[in-house]
């Protein structure tokens, strides 16, 4: 059941801070590619983001040997076992986070986004907690597939900001959901067709603070392929003033299916 | 204008622009930005505008005012000085006049005030956020019979059912395998639109190979379905409706 997917990604300091606290894992094997933000003081964001990608990847792939793993947290109703999976590796994640958190001063408050996208057949299951993005561009349309967990987003969906307002507000940074601050978090998960002529986007807040959307189109439209969309992004984005570290990674489908059989998919679903 | 943003430790509690008016801060309530901690006073400092600048002015407080550390009396401030008012600060910031999305001669969007580092918002304000996304999440858990069930209808065209109950997150229209809406001719699209269902339990739909139509007007963006709706796409009509 793989998907035949051509992948880029790069992770860059930027230009204002010290270290990089972001972290990604592409694992194409399993068609899952994941991306963290990490905060905290010190180094405490590094360890943040990167428990939890280690955590989901791992998850995932225990999973993969053993079916009947069991699933951290409710099942979501008519979410494929693909979704399920992932979501279950994120809260997973937030449980290794928040007491990594409480076992060490150096480390306490520390906390990540995450975003994670799964391919099965045409089906790309989204998970994410934070205000790190998951972007579709297709017929040259950029779409923004993940709804920010910031609150400025919300007080955007509640009607009580407007949307100039929120990109002018102070408080941009201010999360109201993250993995590791809380013994148990609500992970948001989607899912979305991914077909023949699309393109994924996963990316930190340190692209979309300073790239627009439709740079970010521009730069996916035209690269020849995803490695290279992914240096140019990060390369565009220090240009402009690299304010935060900046992840990217860019997922293309292949236009050509693996096999004469590949479009018979096993399809594996929860009928409950 | 001028922002106070109140922080306490890495938390970001409130942002109040400076106008021409004053604002008053200490622990009373009276107060333009209340800062209610035992280290504060009732009445402990203001911050006003004179000809143009920002001052700061300490009402003689039992623990004092700093800014950027030193204890003060009267002084100006400018963007990026910290106001320490007992374990609280005051973040003095520029907020950013909007004219458009003007962009500059580069055609780089125009430079967004320093951002600081990722924080989290205040534990009481974010705890109820939390109990409001909760509730979002158990009302998707209730028993189907108490629940209005989200149905397409086919009201136009060849399709394998009369009607769909929309169980899933993604539906997908077309005549490819992981269709829930099955297409039938030669030349229907594999995936003309899809259908996908948010956290809020509401649904949008969206376009796939196809751009669908949601009553007479395409959707270029995922756009939110309302009970009533009639969707046409790859020669079919399917109103969206909400049975008992």
């Amino acid at each position: 059941m793989t998907t035949e997917m051509e992948f880029g990604a790069r992770s860059d300091r930027g230009c204002v801070r010290e270290n990089n606290e972001d972290s990604y894992r592409v694992a194409p094997e399993m068609n899952l590619f994941v991306l963290s933000d990490g905060m905290g003081g010190l180094d405490a964001g590094e360890v943040a983001s990167r428990l939890a990608v280690e955590t989901i990847s791992t998850h995932c792939r225990d999973a993969e040997m053993n079916a009947s793993l069991p699933l951290t947290g409710e099942p979501i109703k008519g979410a494929s076992a693909v979704s399920n999976r992932l979501a279950s590796a994120i809260r997973l994640a937030n449980e290794v986070v928040y007491r990594a958190a409480q076992e060490s001063a150096d480390q306490r408050g520390m906390g990540a986004t995450i975003v994670a996208v799964r391919f099965a057949d045409e089906r790309m299951s989204v998970a994410h907690v934070g205000d790190s993005r998951v972007y579709r561009l297709r017929e040259g349309e950029l779409e923004q597939l993940t709804q920010d967990h910031s609150f400025v987003a919300e007080q955007v969906r509640r009607g009580k900001m407007t949307e100039e307002e929120a990109s002018g507000s102070t408080m941009q940074n201010v999360l109201v959901r993250a993995l590791g601050i809380d013994p148990s978090v609500e992970v948001d998960v989607s899912e979305e067709l991914f077909v023949e002529g699309d393109t994924a986007l996963l990316c930190s807040d340190g692209l979309t603070r300073e790239l627009s959307d439709s740079q970010i189109a521009a730069v996916l439209g035209e690269c020849e392929d995803a490695q290279e969309a992914a240096a140019r992004l990060v390369d565009l984005a220090k240009q402009a003033g690299g304010g935060d570290n900046v992840t990217v990674i860019v997922l293309r489908h292949a236009s050509k299916p693996v096999g004469a059989f590949a479009r018979i998919g096993k399809w594996l679903k929860d009928s409950a | 204008m001028p922002k106070l943003v109140l922080k306490f430790e890495n938390s970001v509690l409130k942002e109040l622009p400076v106008g021409s008016k004053e604002v008053s801060i200490g622990r009373s309530p009276e107060n333009g930005l209340v800062i209610d901690n035992p280290a504060v006073s009732h009445y402990h400092a203001r911050v006003f505008n004179e000809e143009g600048r920002l001052m700061l002015e300490d009402f003689g407080s039992m623990n004092g005012t700093f800014v950027n550390g030193q204890r003060v009396k009267m002084v100006t401030l400018k963007p990026g000085d910290s106001v320490g008012i007992g374990k609280h600060t005051i973040v003095i910031s520029e907020s950013r006049e909007l004219d458009g999305f003007a962009t500059g001669s580069t055609g780089v969007r125009p430079a967004a005030p320093k951002i600081n580092e990722t924080v989290m918002l205040d534990t009481k304000e974010r705890r109820e956020f939390l109990q409001k996304v909760a509730a979002v999440g158990e009302s998707s858990q209730v028993a189907p019979s108490r629940l209005k069930v989200p149905t397409l209808v086919v009201r136009k065209g060849r399709t394998n059912q009369h009607e769909y109950a929309l169980n899933d997150k993604l539906t997908v229209v077309g005549k490819s395998g992981m269709a829930t809406v099955k297409l039938k001719g030669w030349f229907a699209p594999k995936a003309a639109a899809q259908i996908t269902r948010r956290e809020d339990n509401s649904y949008y739909i969206g376009a796939a190979d196809k751009v669908p139509a949601v009553n007479g007007q395409p959707v270029f963006h995922p756009t939110k379905l309302e009970s009533g709706d009639v969707i046409s796409v790859a020669g079919i009509e399917l109103e969206f409706i909400y049975r008992d």
